[in-house]
Formats: C-alpha cells, sequence, structure tokens
C-alpha cells in the first residue's frame, strides 16, 4: 500500500468512526390513552355523501359501493327535509340481510356496555354519566325496545348528522 | 291625587310594557292576523312553466310565422292556456300516427274553458332575467335577484317563507316540486336569508329521483313502522337532540314535526305502492313535464297544501331542437290543463278556493340560432332583450276575468308573483314591509 492510499483509508476510516454516534432514548412522560370525539366539537355538517358512507360503513361493516352511493345520494337530495329522507333509507337498510348489530338477546344480557358501545359507534364518543342513565333506564323499562329502534334513533340523530 | 296619579302611571305602564313586550312575539310569526283576514283563497298553485317560452309561439301565437319565416303557419299551440285557433299548415308538435307525418295529430284541448277565458291573463309582462336560475329565484322570492349564485340557496326569502313565518303555515302545508336535482334546482325550497332560512323552509321533491327508479330502489323497500314502533324512536331521537341543540343557524334542512315526518314517509310509501299497481294519475299524453306535475297533483291530493310550487322545464331543448321545443310546449299546456283539471274534478275540498298561477321564468331570443333541427328549422338561445318578454295567468277563486296588457303595452314584471301570492294569504304588508321585495313589484290584483 502506497502513501496515497493509506491517507484516503485514513480519511475514508476517519470520516466514518466520526460521524457514528450512541443513539439517545428520549421519553416524553407521555401515557398512552383512547381519544374520542367531543361532540362540542361537532360544527360541520355532514354532507349526504358522507353521512350515507358513514352510515353504511357502520351497519354493514363494509363500504357502501360506488354506484350506490351514489344513487343514495340523489334520492336523500331529492327530498326536502333530510330527516325523512335518512330515516326511509334506514328503514330499508333494516329491511335487509347483512347487517352487523348487535342481537336483542345480546343488549338485554348487558344494557350498560351496550349503550356505551352504541354511544362509541354512532357518536365516537362516550356517554355523560346522565346520558347513559337514561338511555339504560328507557332499555330497562321497555321490554319491546330493539336493537333496530335504538340504531334508528342515534342514526336520524342531530349529533349523527355533525362531526 | 298625587299618589293616585302616580299609581295610574304605574300602572299604565305596566300594562303598555307588557303589551311591547309581546307585541313583537304576535308579529313576529304573525299568526294573530294572517290566517282568514283578507285572504283571496285557501290554497295556491304555482306552475313555474320553466325552460324559456318565447313569445312569439305561446301568447303571441305565431308558431312558425315569426320563428322560421313560414308564411300562414300562424296559430295557438296552447289550447288549454291560451284563446285561439291552432296553426292549420306544418304541424309538428301533436302525437303521431301511424301512417301519417310525425307529430301531425295535435293534442285535444283537455279544459272547456281555456284559463285565458277564465282567468286573468297578463300579456306582456317583463322578466327580470333571461336566465333559468335567476328566474326561478324571482318567481320565488320577488327579487330581481342579480347577486344571485349558481348552486346556492336564494339569497333572499322565498314566498314559502313568508307564508311559513308571517301566516303561521306548517312545513306540510308548502311544497316545491323540482323537475331534477341538478344545479340549484333542490335548493329552492328555502333561501339562507338570516331572517328567514330553513326553519321556515317547504317540504319538497324532485320526483324523476325521488319516485324514479334510484327512489324506488332506495325507499320503496323500506319497513313501514307501527305509530308503536315509531314512538321509542322519536323519544330517543329526542332525547338524543335535546343534549346536541343545534341554534337555527345551524339547520341544515327544512324539518316537519314528528307527525308531519310520518305521514311525509306513509305517502312516499303508498306513491311507490300506487306506482306498482298502476294507480298514479297522469296527463293523458306522457311527457317529463307531464310526470312532474302527476306527483304534484299526488301531493295535492294528499297534503291539500297551501302553497305548492312545482317546476317543468321541457322547452329548453329549444336550444338545439326547434321542433321538439314546439312539441314540449304543447304537451306543457296539456300538463298544466291536466293539472287544473285534476283539482277540479278530483279535490272537491280545494276546488272552489285554490288560485293557480303560471308564469315562465324567462323568455326566448328574438333571433335564432346557428343550429337546425330534423325539420331544418333554426333553434332558439334565451339571452336578448326578447328574452325578458314573458306572460303570466292566473285563475281561480276571486280571480277576476280580463287580459291586461298587450305587446306594446307591457304591464307588470315577474317580481309580482310573490306580491300577489302574499295579497291572496292577506299578509301583503308584512312581505313588501320585509325589505327583500323588488320595490317595483306590487300584487298582480293591484296592477288592473
Amino acid at each position: 500500500m502506497n502513501m496515497r492510499n493509506f491517507k484516503l483509508l485514513a480519511i475514508t476510516l476517519l470520516l466514518f468512526l466520526g460521524s457514528c454516534k450512541r443513539e439517545t432514548h428520549v421519553t416524553f412522560g407521555v401515557e398512552e390513552a383512547n381519544l374520542y370525539e367531543d361532540k362540542a366539537l361537532k360544527t360541520k355538517s355532514k354532507n349526504e355523501a358522507v353521512y350515507i358512507s358513514v352510515l353504511y360503513t357502520n351497519l354493514y361493516q363494509t363500504p357502501i359501493s360506488p354506484s350506490q352511493l351514489y344513487k343514495t345520494q340523489a334520492v336523500i337530495y331529492s327530498i326536502g327535509d333530510r330527516n325523512v329522507a335518512n330515516e326511509m333509507v334506514l328503514s330499508n337498510y333494516f329491511n335487509t340481510q347483512g347487517l352487523t348489530i348487535p342481537s336483542n338477546a345480546e343488549m338485554r344480557s348487558d344494557i350498560e356496555s351496550f349503550v356505551i358501545e352504541t354511544y362509541k359507534r354512532f357518536f365516537l364518543r362516550y356517554p355523560s354519566e346522565g346520558e347513559k342513565t337514561w338511555m339504560i333506564q328507557y332499555i330497562t323499562r321497555n321490554s319491546q325496545l330493539s336493537v333496530e329502534m335504538i340504531y334508528t334513533g342515534f342514526a336520524a340523530s342531530d349529533e349523527y348528522q355533525y362531526y | 291625587m298625587t299618589f293616585m296619579r302616580r299609581r295610574d302611571f304605574i300602572t299604565k305602564s305596566a300594562a303598555l310594557a307588557g303589551a311591547g313586550f309581546l307585541a313583537p312575539t304576535i308579529l313576529k310569526t304573525g299568526t294573530a292576523f294572517a290566517r282568514g283576514g283578507n285572504a283571496k283563497a285557501e290554497h295556491v298553485v304555482l306552475l313555474m312553466f320553466a325552460g324559456g317560452v318565447r313569445q312569439q309561439e305561446s301568447v303571441l301565437q305565431r308558431y312558425l310565422e315569426d320563428s322560421q319565416g313560414v308564411a300562414g303557419a300562424a296559430g295557438n299551440i296552447m289550447p288549454n292556456l291560451f284563446n285561439g285557433a291552432a296553426p292549420d299548415r306544418k304541424i309538428v308538435y301533436g302525437t303521431s300516427l301511424p301512417g301519417l307525418p310525425p307529430g301531425s295529430e295535435p293534442i285535444p284541448r283537455l279544459l272547456s274553458n281555456t284559463i285565458e277565458s277564465s282567468g286573468m291573463l297578463f300579456r306582456e309582462v317583463q322578466a327580470q332575467s333571461a336566465g333559468h336560475y335567476v328566474g326561478l329565484n324571482t318567481l320565488l322570492t320577488g327579487n330581481a335577484g342579480t347577486a344571485q349564485g349558481l348552486k346556492t340557496r336564494p339569497r333572499y326569502p322565498t314566498i314559502f317563507e313568508y307564508l311559513r313565518r308571517h301566516a303561521g303555515f306548517k312545513a306540510s302545508e308548502c311544497w316545491m316540486v323540482a323537475n331534477g336535482i341538478g344545479n340549484s334546482m333542490p335548493l329552492l325550497n328555502s333561501s339562507d336569508n338570516a331572517d328567514y332560512g330553513l326553519q321556515y323552509g317547504a317540504n319538497m321533491f324532485a320526483p324523476p329521483i325521488t319516485f324514479g327508479s334510484y327512489g324506488r330502489e332506495i325507499l320503496a323497500n323500506g319497513k313501514s313502522y307501527s305509530q308503536q314502533d315509531l314512538e321509542p324512536m322519536y323519544d330517543i331521537k329526542r332525547f338524543l337532540d335535546q343534549s346536541f341543540s343545534l341554534g337555527q343557524e345551524q339547520y341544515n334542512t327544512v324539518r316537519n314535526t314528528e307527525e308531519e315526518r310520518t305521514w311525509i314517509k306513509e305517502f312516499i310509501r303508498n306513491v311507490f305502492v300506487k306506482q306498482s299497481a298502476g294507480q298514479i294519475a297522469m296527463p293523458p299524453v306522457g311527457s317529463g313535464d307531464g310526470y312532474n306535475i302527476a306527483y304534484a297533483a299526488e301531493i295535492m291530493r294528499e297534503f291539500k297544501p297551501r302553497m305548492l310550487a312545482v317546476n317543468i322545464g321541457g322547452v329548453d331543448s329549444c336550444h338545439s331542437n326547434f321542433t321538439s321545443y314546439l312539441s314540449a310546449l304543447h304537451r306543457a299546456d296539456h300538463a298544466a290543463g291536466w293539472l287544473w283539471q285534476y283539482i277540479q274534478n278530483n279535490i272537491p275540498d280545494i276546488k272552489d278556493n285554490t288560485i293557480f298561477i303560471i308564469a315562465p321564468e324567462c323568455g326566448r331570443n328574438l333571433n335564432p340560432n346557428p343550429i337546425l333541427d330534423q325539420n331544418d328549422w333554426y333553434a332558439f338561445d334565451h339571452s336578448d332583450a326578447n328574452a325578458r318578454r314573458v306572460w303570466s295567468l292566473m285563475v281561480g277563486s276571486n280571480v277576476p276575468q280580463l287580459s291586461v296588457g298587450s305587446e306594446s303595452n307591457p304591464v307588470g314584471r315577474l317580481t309580482d308573483i310573490v306580491p300577489t301570492i302574499a295579497d291572496i294569504f292577506g299578509i301583503y304588508d308584512e312581505v313588501m314591509a320585509s325589505g327583500y321585495i323588488d320595490p317595483l313589484a306590487k300584487s298582480m290584483f293591484q296592477r288592473v
């Protein structure tokens, strides 16, 4: 090895060695947490497409097809009272197969869990204590109340139309 | 004595303050004096005879003589609306019979007396715009709407909002029937005006969508819930809505009461049942406009609305096909006549206390564009002064038989329609004082 090559090798080694640094682990003390929406922050109205897309995925646990979305959006748009349109679309969905929703027996077996899960499913938040208490009492008192009826109430609510 | 006066003063002041406190509440809704009062009729049907109707082929009855230079080919092709003999040359606007030239058989007149001979015709009315959407806005808001954008709600209050706020009409008493959901059509049931807006808006259907193939697929299979089933659903919705209370400025839709919503949903379901059974009454000769008007008739029969506005627009084919335009004009006349006849024959509750108003939203150009149709006839757009010439018709309860104005003596503006409807329902002063009406507009009853 001549002197020139030796110098080159030495410079290269110095560069590599100089660039190596011991990794510093930094922790900020942040604890893991589940994040949920706050209803006070839901100020934007879902348009017809968003509402239907979210609702369909919620109930069927699969995305709506573009063609179905287009048709449903057009129909909702063609009716002056969106609540009427949404309630009609919902009643149509509840008359079809393939819905992924709890059974009435599952709801009755643990009403509190059902209420919490329903709030999370539709509103992406936990119910307040007042909401939870009212809902549990209402379901307990009304033995004929079905999951379909409760889901319809949630899906037709004002809060579900905002994000 | 001094003490007594002071007590008197306090008592009177309190009474006046109380009255002052209550008065705005009463005036705000207007229910204290709007219902009944000087009402000329209980129901109004406004047919927005839209799509751009040229004066020359409609009220002036010049048919091909004026538009295409065919000598001797003048005549009336709108026999239900206007008096006058049909053309006797080059008939292309009728139905087609085997072995005869296409369109050579005019549709027989449905009404025993024309609307003109039974009511009030304004022969030459000034439209405030040569465009469709601004024209429709003008018909519904009474404002010239020069700053109106597309794909937005009307900037100024619609007649529905005036009636709901000042006459106290319910949502289910006010209806708009659109002929599609393109452009801004489904937004015409309410303005976004801060003083009025969606809280006073009308119900609306666009029958080609709501009751067409999309609607059948999306809505017709819906469950029919009993009142017992509905009550808990509404209970839950009510509870949830209370904890997410929206301000009126956040409303994104017209709102009906629960009872009204149930009624409307039942109506939609029943329409699909009647459709399947072939029981929807239609004008004898079908057309897109006739289809829309047939569903307007269904709404009339079910809800007996105080105010219904229905939009048609088949004549807009005139941009590229004059023959098709003539045919659409003839069919729109047929459908209009059928609707009035339907009300008279099938809805006895309202036949004697309804006023039917018909007006185009704009006219069409004096000179044609270069597009030729199958008969080598030129087409017409709408952008010049001739496109701001229209007519209006009114017939029914308390409407005199009159012919007003002429080609050389225009009388009235399209912005008159809203003041006229306000006049019919006894809320003229409130509407004119709103500050949103064209200052040159006035009730057609006051024009004569």
